[in-house]
Order: C-alpha cells, then structure tokens, then sequence
C-alpha cells in the first residue's frame, strides 16, 4: 500500500481544487480572527479571546471534503486510471484505505490551513493567555475526527459510484440536507422551555403582571433524546455545535461517534468495493 | 506449446445477460493474439476478467500458470498490462507525470526509463502539454506506455485502433510489432476491424455471443482463406479423377462444385473434363477475405437477434 500512497500523494500535490481549499482556508482563517478582533475593538473595546472564531472552519469543513473527495476519488474512475491499479495487482481493500488515508490527510491540511493563519493572526492581536487550552485541545481532536467521518462518507460514496458527476451530487447534496437537519435539531433544542407571558401594561407601559409560561416548541422526552443524539452523531450535527463555541460540548463522545461512522464507512466501503464489477 | 492465458469454461453473467458463457481461450506465448468479435460479443468482458476488474461468474482462467482463484494471481499480474477501452491517463497530467505516476504505483525506484518510453510511443516531444489536448492516437499511445511501465511481458490491447485516422492506425501497427519482435511481449489485441488485425495477429480466435467460435494461426487461417478457382462442373467423379492425375489439390463441397487451390492451365483442364464427358457449367476465381471467413464463421444473418 505504500506504493500506492506515494502515488495518490503525489497527486495530491498536484490537486489543483485541493491548493485552492488550502489557499481559500487560510485567507478564510486570516479574515475570520482579524475581523472578529476589529469589530470587538469598535463596538466593545474588548479584546477576544484567542480560541474564539476558532472553530468556525467546522461549518465549510464538511462541503469542501465533499467536493474534494467527489473530485478526487471520481477522477480516478472518470479517467480509468482506477483500472492501472486494479491491473497491476494491486488489492481492491489497498485502493481503497489509500485514497481514503490521502483524502483524510487533505481535509487535515485543510483544517490546518485555518487554524494555523487563525492563530499566527490571533496571538499577537488576542494575546495567547486568553486561550483556554482544554477547550482547544478537545475542539481541535473533535474537528479532525469529524472530518474523517466526513472523509469516510464521501470516500464510501467516491468509491462506489463510479459516475464522478454522481458522485458529486450526491455527496454535495447530503452534505447540505444534513447540514439544514443539524442546524434544525440544533435550534429546537435551544428552544427556551418556558417564556414569560405578559397579560397587563400599566398606562405608563411598565408590566403589571407577568408569568412564565411552557414553551411548546420545547422538544421534550424521547423526541429530546432522540434529536440530542442526532445532533451529536451526526457529523454536521458537530459542525454546529462546534461552530457554536459551545464550551461544554461531550468532546470525547462526538469523537468516539465520528470514529465509529468513520470505521463502519469504511468497513461497508471495502466490503462492497471489493465485489464490485469495475468497467 | 507454451500458453500465457488459458480459459475454461468461463462465463460471466450481467442479471440475466450471459455475456460470457462456457468461454475457451488459449493464447500462446509470443503471439500476436487477434480477438475478433462483432459489438456486443463479450471481447471487453474477457479482457475485464483478465484485467481482475471482475469476477467470473462460473469457469475459471488461467495467467502464467497462476489459476484466478489462486492468491499468487495478483503477483502475475504485474507481468501483464493493458489498455482496456480508452486509455487509462490522467487528463490534467503532462504525459511525462502520468508516466511517473503509474510508476509511482507500480514501486519503480526510478524514472530514468521514462525519456526511453516516451521514444518508443513517439511522445518524447510533448512537454508541458496535458494529455487532455492530446490527440486520439496520442492518447493510445500514453496508454500503451503506461501499460508498458514496469517491462511486462503480456499486453492486452481493447480495440487499439477505434478512432485512429489512417496515420495512426499505421503508427499503433508498426509499435505493435516492432514490441513483439523486439521485447518478445504476447500481446492479446481485440478488434473488430479485421483487415488491420490480418497485417499483425499470429492467432486468431473468432468470438460469437459469448463463446469461443474458433481458435486457429494465421497459418491456418491463410490456408482456409487462399486463392483458389471455384469450378462448376456437371460430374463431380469425372472432374475428381482428373485432379488427381494431375496432382492438383483441391475441395469438394458439392455434388458440382469444387475449389481447386493451384494455377491450372483452363483449356487442358476443359479438354481433359471434356474427354471424360464431363461439362464445365462455371469458372471463377475467389480468394476469401478475413471478412467473409469472419462472416462464414459467425454467420452474418443474426445481428440483431
């Protein structure tokens, strides 16, 4: 398999679409963390700490290894250079963990290719003892192995249709539908329970009666359960809550679940790829 | 006689489309192996096979030796390269990358055969240019550059030839041999045009809806399709008795009809039939093309069945 990874790295290196995401990441990252300092600067004199705005290449992550991977990975079939491989004696399950293991290291690069201009740009502005570190460790681990799992599906999809504009459909496409069911899940679940109810205004204006009153679009029991486990399975479910900055997201357990998406993924990947008749 | 690739009772199903079924191939080493056969006819699917993109459904083939079930297949088939159907190239390469790339793949340590390959293929000029504003023939020729990386000794050729204008159908004919002859590569070429496969092919083998028709030399072949007179006579036995004494070869295939396959004098001929009472209805001289021995073979009538 080494062979084949020193090939598909070279490729990589040449990958056009692949040096416009890293060129598009870093101005991306630049912009994000100097922007957020201006605008803090103007409205609140404040500085920002220096893991905020961090995170936010969560949100594109998941739409570049889409068409990164469709292009990649479909390339290999659209130009039949899938079949040198495969005719040179190559095994169907080394085809495969390599153009997963090099699509994987693209979507790492590309988050690299935020979060270091993010911040060589963030600690001069913000000062590197406003970063809290726990909370960046666990949102840097979480982000990358939720780009595997990103990885991992599209690599799936690259894999095993063997139509490169498909590919990219489909890819792209669930991306954006599971990136509108997050960001839905997402805002029943920070749905208030309550709400005040305000019945009586004085002549002059001020609330003479008011009381909390239960929020019906509260999600509530196994409907709350069941949307709380989505938003954290779910790869764009992460990207929300990881773009949110929320401090007191389950690290550890979104990462076991994007492995464990990352490793069934590749499992059904090779297990289908290895029977499966190539033109 | 030593055989590169033999198949067995091979078949390969699509649903309930039987692309391939009790299929026969023996290609012997050294050859220029013609694999004739109409569209549709299971030439590609072979190849896939071969290729190990698919697997047989029934039957079994075997390369050097090495049985397709047999682990050690996969080590073989690095002796072996292929172009099947378009060239396997990547189009936003230099045709120079692409060659590195495959023997990136293939774990060559180095890429100073590369200039020598590109001499052979006529593309040692190209530069900078990507192989997607090659042209057809360009693009062929990549492909069998490519299949050439790594020195195999056995090529498989799918439809070489499909869309060369008359140049480059000369060039690819003239590469094909001077590989056979010079490396001693067996190549394995599937064509359906038959005229450009006679000027190269050592063995033929004729494939009709799956099977295996035929599998003959191009000596055979030549001796079924030479020149010959094609006589109409009204007594078989006279015109039979008269062949013989003058040692003239010849076949019968009708009770008045009979090849004779020899440059004979017409008018000794007639009086020698004449004094055996014997009328001579009709004269002509044929020589079969590959076409029509194609045709005869196949059966041209079913195209669309």
């Amino acid at each position: 398999m080494s062979r084949l990874l020193c090939a598909d790295f070279a490729k990589l290196k040449k990958n056009r679409f692949f040096w416009l995401c890293i060129i598009g990441m870093i101005g991306f990252g630049l912009f994000m963390k100097i922007m957020e300092y201006i605008t803090m600067q103007q409205y609140s004199g404040e500085t920002p700490s220096l893991d905020s705005m961090l995170s936010v290449y969560s949100m594109v992550i998941g739409f570049l290894t889409a068409a990164f991977v469709s292009l990649f990975v479909g390339t290999e079939y659209s130009d039949g250079t899938i079949r040198n491989k495969i005719i040179i004696g190559h095994s169907r399950a080394s085809i495969y963990f390599s153009n997963l293991i090099t699509c994987s290291a693209a979507g790492f690069f590309m988050c690299l290719a935020y979060l270091l201009p993010a911040l060589a740009a963030g600690i001069p502005l913000c000062g590197i003892k406003t970063a809290d570190f726990q909370y960046l460790a666990g949102m840097v681990l979480c982000s990358f192995i939720m780009t595997l799992a990103f990885t991992s599906l599209c690599t799936l999809v690259g894999m095993l249709c063997q139509n490169k504009a498909m590919t990219a459909v489909i890819t792209i496409l669930s991306v954006c539908l599971l990136f509108v069911a997050s960001v839905y899940i997402s805002a029943k679940l920070n749905e208030p329970e309550t709400y005040p109810e305000i019945s009586t205004f004085a002549d002059g204006g001020s609330v003479i009666d008011a009381r909390d009153v239960p929020n019906p679009g509260y999600v509530r029991g196994t409907q709350r359960q069941i949307y709380e486990f989505l938003d954290e399975f779910l790869p764009t479910g992460q990207s929300v809550i990881l773009t949110r900055g929320d401090q007191d997201a389950f690290f550890l357990l979104m990462s076991a679940y994007s492995a464990g998406i990352t490793a069934v993924a590749a499992g059904i990947g090779i297990f289908i790829f290895r029977k499966r008749d190539i033109k | 006689m030593e055989h590169i690739l033999t198949a067995e009772s091979l078949g390969k199903q699509y649903g309930h489309f039987k692309a391939l079924d009790g299929f026969s191939i023996h290609v012997p080493k050294g050859s220029i192996y013609g694999f004739v056969g109409k569209n549709g006819a299971g030439k590609t699917t072979l190849i896939r096979l071969i290729c190990g993109l698919q697997e047989p459904t029934s039957g079994s083939y075997t390369l050097y030796g090495a049985k397709n079930t047999d682990p050690g297949i996969a080590k073989c088939r690095r002796r072996m390269g292929a172009v099947v159907e378009t060239p396997s190239i990547y189009l936003d390469m230099t045709a120079e990358d692409n060659l590195k790339e495959q023997y990136r793949i293939i774990g060559l340590p180095s890429f100073d055969d590369i200039p020598e390959l590109l001499r052979l293929v006529g593309l040692e000029n190209t530069g900078k240019k990507k192989a997607k504003n090659f042209s057809l023939g360009m693009k062929q020729r990549l492909g069998i550059a490519i299949a050439l990386a790594g020195s195999p000794d056995f090529l498989i050729l799918d439809e070489p030839v499909n869309g060369l204008d008359p140049q480059g159908i000369i060039e690819m004919r003239e590469l094909i041999l001077k590989l056979n002859r010079e490396r001693q590569i067996t190549f394995l070429i599937s064509s359906h045009i038959l005229d450009e496969l006679s000027r190269l092919a050592t063995h033929y083998g004729f494939i009709d809806s799956g099977h295996m028709v035929k599998e003959m030399s191009a000596k055979e072949l030549d001796s079924a399709c030479r020149k010959c007179i094609r006589v109409q006579v009204s007594d078989i036995r006279a015109l039979t008795r008269v062949l013989d004494e003058m040692g003239i070869e010849y076949n019968i295939f009708s009770d008045t009809m009979a090849d004779i396959f020899a440059k004979v004098n017409i008018s000794k001929l007639t009086l020698a039939l004449a004094e055996q009472e014997c009328d001579v209805i009709s004269l002509t001289e044929r020589e079969e093309s590959l076409e029509s021995f194609y045709v005869n073979l196949i059966g041209g009538g079913n195209r669309n069945e």
